[in-house]
């Protein structure tokens, strides 16, 4: 959770914005997307159609593709084009990623919680391909980052002194993300998440990764579940975050400190090691900003 | 010792029994009886390895063991006469060779096998339960027979770790699962498919509505399906709850359900929606927060929510299930206690419980309206129900007579395909429209 702290003057619009809906619920888009992905002969054509007739969602389809983080050469002009570059299983979750944003009210507090969930993911991605030796996906890594928080805007919607919760558990550099949370919450943002994943289809490991994100233990214990891949997952992303603040000088969150150390031992990196991927790095970073 | 290693790699020398092969002839045998099998009559290995016979012999010494092995192989081959070929692998494993069955004799020559094994035996003056361990292959096409072999041998192992005492097939051992539960061939495709249904939106719920005895709704019933792969709630759910995945679709229908008790209360037509919680489900230390999380999600008035769970978690001290039924009626969801009347059912607790319904266990509607003694025992807790406060569901009903007699009994609501069957979520909005519209 990083850039995503709402000034207390915009709390009570942001709020109000998001008071009136549920959880938001899966988009058809993807269920039409997903039937297709399962007939023998998926039809491409008709799949960019149904993307094509949502600007927004075609030009942040094309927008992804295109994306230094994925390493694809050429660029892509069409939907089309996009979901053949991408293929049918990482296009669906990077349209997931899209539409869940689109799912929830605009807010300008909510646009900045996007944009730094989005860039979390996107080095997420470039990172699965550059420290996991391909054990994980860079799509995979990449839907996750999209995903990991968004417990966060259904509890600031729902709870009126979640805002303060977030502000300290921002500020915790002992206790757990999710300990933090439980002080004043029945249930804390990474349970949320993990309902909303679920009922959105997402895979297993995303699913479970989003539960425990915030679990030294999980990132040190092979023995326990969930799986190394979905481990690999959140020490992924929590290393994105913590480039992504280095980069920027500026750091929201005491995560790095309670989680890096075991991130870094799962990843097999050395302190040195993460010098180097910041400074090669850099340049996607700002690429895309 | 060289000498010593090479022995070692031997298998122990054994007696010869009248009547068995050796183990060196054993494989000359399924040579030649491999010639002779058919696809309808295929050759069958059966290998038989007796349980704990190491301790009959610490026990008996070996002429005692050796007078148990004598009388066993006796009536092993009596039982099969002239159609098996008899070989003796090692001093507590049989092999038979079979050529002349078909696949359902052969299972039924096995079972009938272990059942002469385990009579029990005299043997110094004390009556010795035998058992043993079963593992049948089956000749394929083109297999060398020394590979079927092993694979008996394989099965019989599977089944001397499971416990022994049991048949297994080569073929149909258990293997982990996804989830490292061992299954068998068939649940490893139902576990297959229902995590292909978790991950690809192949489940649904389906709600079917529980009205009282004056025609009201009470509340409707939330119920899994799995339409993608054609699955019924009898194949998914025993091996969801055996793998554990149970928690992950329980924790899915409590907010899908909750969701559409949200959406019932907007359209105008609030209605409890009552989810079952799975005891595996109810024990999880955060159960309590996946349930608040749904609560919060699907941002529910939280008394159109009940929660369905079986009688024995009430009847269950431990700290974690009396901290959740706490933590969940702190939130303010409705309890109804499940299966009601068949299980552990303490009087002596019920009195403790905070449940708003007891549903009856459908055993008893099934009897009804003839066995008077189900009727009885009926009226006494659908009473008992109405003096601690709890409203009673008879659930399964299906026809008049059982709503006349259930009526009688003086239970409150009822549920089954008299009023209706479980339907899809449009299909039972129409269904409470329809209603309405009747009753205004």
């Amino acid at each position: 959770m990083t850039e995503t702290l709402p000034p207390s003057s915009v709390e009570a619009q942001l709020e109000s914005s998001l008071q009136k809906i549920g959880i938001p619920p899966r988009p058809v888009i993807l269920d039409k997307i997903n039937a297709e992905m399962h007939k023998d002969e998926p039809d491409f054509n008709q799949l960019a159609r149904i993307i094509a007739a949502d600007v927004a969602l075609s030009a942040s389809l094309i927008n992804i593709t295109n994306s230094p983080y994925f390493g694809f050469r050429g660029r892509v002009n069409s939907p089309r084009e996009a979901l053949m570059m991408l293929g049918l299983n990482v296009a669906s979750k990077a349209i997931a990623g899209i539409v869940m944003r689109k799912a929830f009210p605009k807010s300008p507090q909510l646009e900045r919680f996007w944009d730094a969930s989005a860039r979390i993911a996107r080095l997420s991605g470039w990172l699965a391909q550059r420290v996991t030796k391909s054990t994980l996906r860079a799509d995979d890594a990449y839907t996750f980052g999209l995903f990991r928080d968004c417990g966060i805007p259904i509890l600031l919607s729902r709870h009126p002194g979640y805002f303060d919760i977030l502000t300290e558990a921002n500020h915790e550099a002992s206790r757990s993300f999710t300990t933090v949370e439980e002080t004043t919450l029945p249930t804390n943002h990474a349970v949320v998440g993990y309902m909303l994943a679920q009922s959105w289809w997402l895979p297993d490991e995303t699913i479970l990764s989003i539960r425990h994100h915030h679990d030294v233990a999980i990132l040190d214990t092979p023995s326990i579940p969930p799986t190394l891949h979905s481990r690999y997952l959140i020490a992924v992303s929590q290393l994105a975050e913590y480039l992504l603040q280095q980069h920027s000088g500026l750091s929201f969150t005491q995560e790095w400190g309670k989680l890096g150390p075991a991130c870094l031992r799962l990843l097999n990196l050395t302190e040195d090691d993460v010098q180097e991927l910041l400074t090669e790095a850099t340049p996607i970073i700002e690429a895309e900003d | 010792m060289p000498l010593a290693l090479n022995q070692s790699m031997q298998p122990p020398p054994v007696e010869p029994i009248a009547g068995f092969i050796n183990r060196k002839d054993c494989f000359a045998e399924i040579a030649q009886l491999a010639t002779l099998s058919t696809p309808e009559r295929p050759l069958a290995v059966i290998w038989i390895a007796l349980d704990r016979f190491k301790q009959v012999n610490e026990s008996f010494g070996h002429r005692g063991g050796d007078a148990v092995i004598a009388q066993l192989s006796q009536r092993l081959r009596d039982r099969t006469g002239t159609r098996g070929t008899w070989c003796r692998m090692a001093g507590d494993e049989f092999v038979c060779l079979v050529s002349t069955y078909n696949f359902d004799q052969i299972q039924q020559l096995a079972a009938d096998l272990l059942h002469e094994i385990e009579i029990p035996l005299p043997i110094g003056g004390l009556l010795l339960h035998p058992s043993a361990s079963l593992g049948i292959a089956i000749l394929e096409e083109s297999e060398r027979p020394s590979l079927c072999l092993q694979r008996a041998d394989r099965a019989m192992n599977t089944s001397k770790r499971a416990g022994g005492g049991r048949i297994i097939t080569s073929g149909s051992e258990p293997m982990p699962g996804r989830l490292g539960v061992l299954l068998a061939r068939h649940e490893l495709e139902l576990e297959s498919k229902l995590h292909l249904a978790l991950n690809h939106g192949g489940l649904n719920l389906h709600y079917q509505p529980c009205v009282d005895t004056d025609g009201q709704i009470v509340s409707v019933e939330a119920l899994m399906r799995c339409p993608a792969h054609h699955l019924s709630p009898g194949e998914f759910i025993p091996i969801a709850e055996k793998t554990g995945l149970i928690i992950r679709l329980g924790e899915w229908s409590l907010l899908e359900g909750a969701r559409f008790a949200k959406h019932l209360s907007v359209t105008g037509q609030p209605t409890v929606v009552s989810i079952n919680v799975s005891r595996a489900q109810f024990v999880t230390a955060n159960f309590s927060q996946t349930l608040h999380a749904a609560l919060l999600c699907a941002d529910v008035d939280p008394e159109l929510i009940e929660l369905e769970l079986t009688e024995s978690l009430f009847m269950d001290n431990s700290k974690l299930v009396q901290a959740n039924l706490r933590a969940a009626l702190d939130t303010g969801v409705k309890i109804a206690i499940d299966d009601f009347g068949t299980g552990y059912s303490c009087l002596a607790t019920l009195k403790d419980i905070t449940a708003s319904k007891l549903k009856l266990d459908r055993a008893f509607v099934v009897a009804l309206p003839q066995d008077r003694r189900a009727f009885a025992v009926v009226k006494a807790i659908a009473q008992l129900g109405n003096d601690l406060g709890m409203r009673v569901v008879a659930e399964g009903v299906e026809n008049q007579q059982q709503l006349d007699t259930l009526r009688d009994a003086g239970v409150h609501a009822i549920q089954g395909y008299f009023y209706a069957r479980p339907m899809p979520e449009n299909e039972l909005l129409a269904w409470l429209q329809n209603r309405r519209k009747q009753h205004d």
